[in-house]
């Protein structure tokens, strides 16, 4: 179980501008978890401090009812994978060597067969088997980011926050890498938490929606609450248009009739 | 699969490349001991007994002994700096270790006189002046890569202010002194690979040696730290704590060196980068044998060379020799000049 309770940060001398301020959260199990809001809400801020990858100015992130600063960093890395918003890595690497990079926690670096297998498990899963000797500037945006999802995949963790996946994929790629998200928690018991920029993917796939502002929690609940004028208005300061397609709620950015 | 072989290919090249650096290390050490023993006997015009071998040969193992290890802790301690600052441009002495050992040096005779046994003594005065070099840069490295994580324009910034500073310093205090502490001073600054400080060298080994294999053993973390500071994190490492171990690492390896044979200011830049382009590769440890292991040829092959022309090149039919004086140091640092320029050149970035 995580419970962020009462985070707060703020990147500026006397902190009078939060990039969070006091956030309280209770990441729902065996969940995908949208964050939505718009930039500079501090989602990333959010996910990382719950990574323990952003250290927050106060409040704490319980991880089984322990903070994890209290926990050893490779301890939370056996529990918690996180991907960062932006993979921009300096170094030039094959698929199988990042996807590899995702069993250091359980083994150092050293890999035993149980760690291969999980590797080959985790290039299974995400269909990139065939690539696995290829470098990852020889992809394409959509198999770059499988790739980087197998390493998350490979590192075996019951949590697992993404900041938006989504960036650079064209529409087949997302609805592809949202199916595959999904999954992940129907076929692994896998609890998520994912970054989405179009609301509309979190309307279709996730079954919790926590929408924020301004470093706050403006309003968290399951899809139908939370798609609604009353809740995205105020959230994306934009006026919203809502329609009912087979059940699930679609969201339009603009009227045509303006 | 095109890009399987392309991989199995890679590396057969690692293998080759590591062969033929081999050969190459044995061949240049082999030729160092030939140009000081047999060679200089045939210049002078007199025979090489093997008292006479055995002699020289006393002054030249120690000579090998402190290229080698200090070829291998500059590799080392430039690569793994490299890694945590996520440059591959920056190397721990740019920021002006030389400027610092001479302003110790000159301070120490300063304030207590050519007679004190920090001065005098090899030892003491290795362990004062390399102490010192410790303490300074670890406070430059803390200060500034803590704070602002990696503000490399910064720590450059820094580093060109401070060693600017301490070698006016140095100077002036220089200018006050007498003649012959002055003379002390420029004879105790003025250690190069060719006029190494050799009684240091059995303190500086095993200090060497166990940095090298602190370094060593981490070298499967410091893969994972080239993800990048929050990647690793998510993987694992506790990359604070790693950074501030290897900062340790690397200010002890390059005072250690630089009090041992003097500044190589490009040396680590060159050996690094050229180990990446030979071996193609991200992981840390075949990176660092072969960056240590060109490390090595460059300064015992370069030392062979300066050793070599040292008594000019006779020009055949002419009958007059042509004097060559290069000093090592400045051809290393003149190639690594233009390979920074490179560099920056084609990565547009620092
Ligand atoms: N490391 C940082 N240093 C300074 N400011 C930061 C840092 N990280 C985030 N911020 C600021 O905090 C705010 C929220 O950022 P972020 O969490 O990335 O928002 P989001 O992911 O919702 O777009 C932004 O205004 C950003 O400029
Ligand atoms: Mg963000």
């Amino acid at each position: 179980m995580i419970e962020v309770k009462n985070i707060s940060q703020s990147y500026v001398k006397g902190g009078h501008v939060k990039t969070l301020d006091d956030v309280s959260l209770t990441v729902r199990e065996k969940t995908v978890t949208a964050l939505v809001g718009a930039n500079g809400a501090g989602k990333s801020t959010l996910l990382g401090a719950m990574s323990n990858v952003v250290q927050t100015m106060s409040g704490q992130v319980l991880l089984d009812g322990v903070d994890v600063r209290k926990i050893k960093t490779s301890e939370v890395a056996k529990k918690i994978a996180f991907l960062k918003q932006i993979q921009q890595i300096s170094i030039r690497i094959t698929v199988n060597d990042l996807v590899e990079f995702g069993r250091f926690p359980h083994c150092g670096g050293r890999l035993k067969d149980i760690d291969k297998q999980k590797v080959n498990e985790a290039l299974d899963y995400m269909m990139i088997g065939d690539l696995r000797d290829r470098f990852l500037d020889q992809l394409s945006g959509g198999q770059r980011q499988r790739a980087f999802i197998a390493m998350i995949l490979a590192q075996d963790t019951p949590y697992i926050f993404l900041d938006e996946p989504l960036n650079n994929l064209d529409i087949k790629y997302s609805v592809e890498m949202m199916k595959i998200v999904k999954k992940l928690v129907t076929e692994l018991d896998k609890t998520i938490v994912v970054v989405l920029h179009d609301i509309n993917f979190a309307s279709a796939y996730a079954g919790h929606i926590v929408a924020m502002k301004d470093g706050k929690i403006l309003s968290e609940g399951y899809p139908d609450k939370m798609i609604t004028k009353e809740v995205l208005n105020p959230t994306f300061d934009h006026d919203f248009h809502i329609i009912d397609h087979d059940g699930k709620r679609v969201c339009l950015f603009f009227d045509h009739n303006q | 699969m095109a890009e399987s072989v392309n991989r199995k290919q890679l590396n057969r090249r690692m293998i080759i490349v590591f062969v033929v650096l081999a050969v190459l290390m044995v061949g240049s050490i082999t030729l160092y001991i030939f140009s000081r023993t047999y060679f200089n006997a045939w210049r002078l015009n007199i025979p090489m007994t093997p008292l006479a071998f055995e002699r020289i040969m006393g002054r030249t193992i120690p000579a090998v002994v402190g290229m080698v290890s200090a070829s291998v802790i500059i590799a080392l301690v430039s690569l793994s700096f490299q890694t945590i600052t996520q440059s591959r441009i920056l190397t721990p002495s740019m920021i002006g270790f030389d400027s610092v050992f001479i302003g110790t040096q000159t301070l120490l005779v300063f304030a207590f006189g050519t007679f004190t046994p920090f001065f005098q003594s090899p030892i003491y005065n290795f362990f004062v002046t390399s102490g010192a070099m410790v303490a300074i840069s670890l406070l430059m490295f803390g200060s500034i890569l803590r704070r602002s994580k990696n503000n490399i324009i910064f720590l450059l910034m820094f580093g060109l202010v401070l060693s600017g500073i301490v070698s006016n310093g140095a100077r002036y205090i220089q200018a006050l002194m007498s003649h012959y502490d002055f003379y002390q001073v420029q004879a105790a600054t003025a250690v190069t690979v060719m006029n190494m400080n050799t009684d240091v060298i059995r303190v500086a080994v095993p200090i060497i040696i166990i940095v090298v294999v602190l370094l060593l053993i981490n070298h499967r973390t410091y893969d994972v730290m080239s993800l990048g500071a929050e990647q690793a994190t998510s993987l694992g490492v506790n990359y604070q704590r790693q950074m501030t171990y290897t900062l340790i690492l690397v200010s002890i390896g390059m005072s250690v060196s630089t009090a041992m044979i003097g500044s190589l200011t490009f040396l680590g830049l060159l050996v690094v980068n050229a180990a990446r382009e030979l071996i193609k590769t991200h992981r840390h440890l075949p990176l660092f044998i072969c960056s240590a292991a060109v490390g090595i040829i460059t300064l015992v092959l370069g030392s062979a060379a300066e050793q070599l022309l040292s008594g000019g090149i006779p020009i055949p039919f002419i009958g007059t020799t042509l004097q060559v004086a290069i000093p090592l140091t400045t051809i290393i640092n003149l190639v690594g000049c233009t390979y920074v320029f490179y560099l920056i050149l084609k990565e547009n970035r620092i």
